[in-house]
C-alpha cells in the first residue's frame, strides 16, 4: 500500500487514466527499439555535436531511436554526474549548529462550516482576512476568515472545483476542475449579485484543471491540468500567452516564484517529477525526479532559491535550484500516508504539511525533524496555505471544513 | 485501454469517470508515423537534457549555508515561528475580562 503509485493507494483526486498494461502503442514502440540499428553513427553525432539550435535542421535520414535513447542515457548520467559533484555535505549537517526550535503551540482558533462536501482547494486574499475554498460539490466560497462568515457563494456548473485562487486586487476570484476550464469570477460588494452572471471563461484544456494562480496581477493566470501541460493565459481575451510542454502525466499543482526572482514558476505531477519552467521562453529550465510516487503539491521557498514538495510516497522534500539537486527529505516510518499540500512559514523555517492520515506534520526545514503534529481534521488534509503575513495558516479537509490554525 | 481497474477502487471513494481522457485515446497509427514521432520525442528528450546538463551549479554546503542565513534573518519577522502576543494576532482570541 505504501509506495504503489496510482494503483492500489486511492488518491480520491481525478487523475488521468495511466496505462498500466502494454498498449498496442507500447508493443509497437518496443518492436521498433528493438530492429537493428542502421544508422551512419557519423551522421546523427554530426547533428548533434552542433549547437542545440542546430538540431532543428533537416533531420538525417538514418537517425534511429537507439542512438537518440544513448545520448539520452549518456546525459542522464552526466547530469547525475555534475550535480554529484558538488554534493559535499547534507542541509541537516549544516544546520547542526543551528539553534533547535521549542515546543510549538498551535491551535485551531477557527473553523469554517458551510461546505457540503469535500474541501478541495483554498487562497488567501492579500487582505490577510478573505479566503476562497472549492468543494466536490460545485460550490466556491468566500469566507471572511475572522468572523467565519460567508461573503459570497458561486455554484459551479460541475463537481470536483479543484482549483481556486484569489486575484492580487481581491476583486476577483478564479476556479475551475472537472469542467476543464479556469473560470474568473469577479467580487460584486453587493451581497445580492448573481457572481455567476458575471463568470468570465479564461483557460481551457482538454483534461481537468489541477491548479490555478493569478501571476503578479489580475490580468493573466497560470494553469494546471490532468492533459500535462500548464498555460498562461490573457484574463481579458481568454488567450493563451504561453503553453508548457514537457510532464509526461497529469500536472497536480503549480507555484509561482516570489515576484523579486524573476519570471519563473515550479509544477508537479504524476510523473513524479518537479519542473522549473522559464515563462517567457515556456522552456523546461531545470526538472527533479527523486519522488516515488505523485507529487501532489509544490511551494517556493521565501527567497525563491528552493522549494519543497509534498507526495503520495508519504515524504515532503527540499530541492534547491542553485545546487540543482534534493538537498532534504521530510519523513518518518511512522507516516505512511500521502501529503497532499505543503507550505513554508514566513522565514522559511518552518514546513507545514497536510497528509492524508488527517493530521498536519510540521517540520524543522533545516534540521530535517519533526517539530509537532497537529491533530483536528477528521478526514484526510486536501489543501493547505499560509496567511499573507505569516500569522496563521489555513488548512481545507475532507471533513467539509476549514481551519485557520495560529 | 490502461486504467485503474474498478475492482481496485474502494466503494467509499469513487473517482469520478473522465468523460474526455485525452491521454488515453489510442490512435493506430503507420509504422512509419510511429517511427518518426518517436524518434521526435527522443531527439526533444535529448534537448532538453542538454540544456538542464548545462547550467551552472553551485556546491551544497553554499546552497545550504545561504538557506540558513535567510531563516536567520527573516526568524524574528515569523509570527508562527517567534510566537506573536494574542492581542497581536488577529486569530488568537483576546484574553477575556474578568469581572471581579
Amino acid at each position: 500500500i505504501l509506495n504503489s503509485g496510482c494503483n492500489n493507494n486511492v488518491k480520491g483526486k481525478v487523475k488521468g487514466c495511466e496505462p498500466r498494461v502494454l498498449s498496442l502503442q507500447n508493443i509497437l514502440s518496443l518492436i521498433l527499439f528493438l530492429l537493428p540499428a542502421s544508422a551512419l553513427t557519423t551522421g546523427i553525432y554530426m547533428i548533434f555535436s552542433t549547437k542545440p539550435e542546430m538540431a532543428t535542421q533537416e533531420v538525417q535520414p538514418n537517425e534511429t531511436l537507439t542512438n537518440l535513447k544513448a545520448e539520452s542515457d549518456t546525459l542522464k548520467t552526466k547530469l547525475e554526474d555534475e550535480r554529484a559533484k558538488l554534493h559535499d555535505v547534507e542541509l541537516h549537517q549544516v544546520a547542526e549548529k543551528v539553534d533547535g526550535l521549542g515546543q510549538f503551540i498551535m491551535k485551531t482558533r477557527r473553523t469554517l462550516k458551510g461546505h457540503g462536501n469535500k474541501v478541495l482547494c483554498m487562497d488567501w486574499c492579500k487582505d490577510k482576512r478573505r479566503i476562497v475554498s472549492s468543494s466536490q460539490d460545485g460550490k466556491v466560497i468566500v469566507w471572511d476568515a475572522f468572523t467565519t462568515n460567508k461573503e459570497h457563494a458561486v455554484t459551479m456548473p460541475c463537481t470536483w472545483v479543484m482549483a481556486c485562487a484569489y486575484a492580487p486586487s481581491g476583486c476577483a476570484v478564479a476556479c475551475g476542475g472537472l469542467d476543464n476550464k479556469c473560470s474568473v469570477y469577479p467580487l460584486s460588494l453587493d451581497k445580492n449579485e448573481n457572481l455567476a452572471a458575471k463568470k468570465k471563461s479564461v483557460a481551457m484544456h482538454t483534461n481537468y484543471l489541477s491548479a490555478c494562480s493569478f501571476t503578479n496581477s489580475d490580468m493573466q493566470i497560470l494553469t494546471s491540468s490532468g492533459d500535462g501541460t500548464c498555460a498562461l493565459w490573457d484574463v481579458e481575451s481568454g488567450q493563451l500567452l504561453q503553453s508548457f510542454h514537457g510532464h509526461a502525466a497529469d500536472v497536480l499543482c503549480l507555484d509561482l516564484a516570489p515576484s523579486e526572482t524573476g519570471n519563473t514558476f515550479v509544477s508537479g505531477g504524476c510523473d513524479k517529477k518537479a519542473n522549473v519552467w522559464d515563462m517567457r521562453s515556456g522552456q523546461c529550465i531545470q526538472s527533479f525526479e527523486t519522488h516515488e510516487s505523485d507529487i501532489n503539491s509544490v511551494r517556493y521557498y521565501p527567497s525563491g532559491d528552493a522549494f519543497a514538495s509534498g507526495s503520495d510516497d508519504a515524504t515532503c522534500r527540499l530541492y534547491d535550484l542553485r545546487a540543482d539537486r534534493e538537498v532534504a527529505i521530510y519523513s518518518k516510518e511512522s507516516i505512511i500516508f500521502g501529503a497532499s499540500s505543503v507550505d513554508f512559514s514566513l522565514s522559511g523555517r518552518l514546513l507545514f504539511g497536510g497528509y492524508n492520515d488527517y493530521t498536519i506534520n510540521v517540520w524543522d526545514v533545516l534540521k530535517g525533524t519533526r517539530v509537532s503534529i497537529l491533530f483536528g481534521h477528521e478526514n484526510r488534509v486536501s489543501t493547505l496555505r499560509l496567511s499573507p503575513d505569516g500569522t496563521a495558516f489555513c488548512s481545507g479537509s475532507w471533513d467539509h471544513t476549514l481551519r485557520i490554525w495560529a | 485501454m490502461g486504467g485503474i481497474p474498478l475492482s481496485e477502487i474502494s466503494h467509499t471513494e469513487k473517482l469520478p469517470l473522465l468523460r474526455n481522457c485525452g491521454r488515453c485515446v489510442e490512435t493506430i497509427m503507420s509504422s512509419k508515423m510511429q517511427s518518426s514521432n518517436n524518434t521526435a520525442h527522443a531527439r526533444r528528450t535529448v534537448q532538453q537534457l542538454r540544456i538542464e546538463a548545462s547550467i551552472e551549479r553551485i556546491k551544497v554546503s553554499k546552497a545550504s549555508a545561504d538557506l540558513m542565513h535567510y531563516c536567520g534573518e527573516h526568524a524574528k519577522y515569523d509570527p508562527l515561528l517567534m510566537g506573536i502576543p494574542a492581542s497581536e494576532n488577529p486569530f488568537k482570541d483576546k484574553k477575556p475580562c474578568t469581572i471581579l
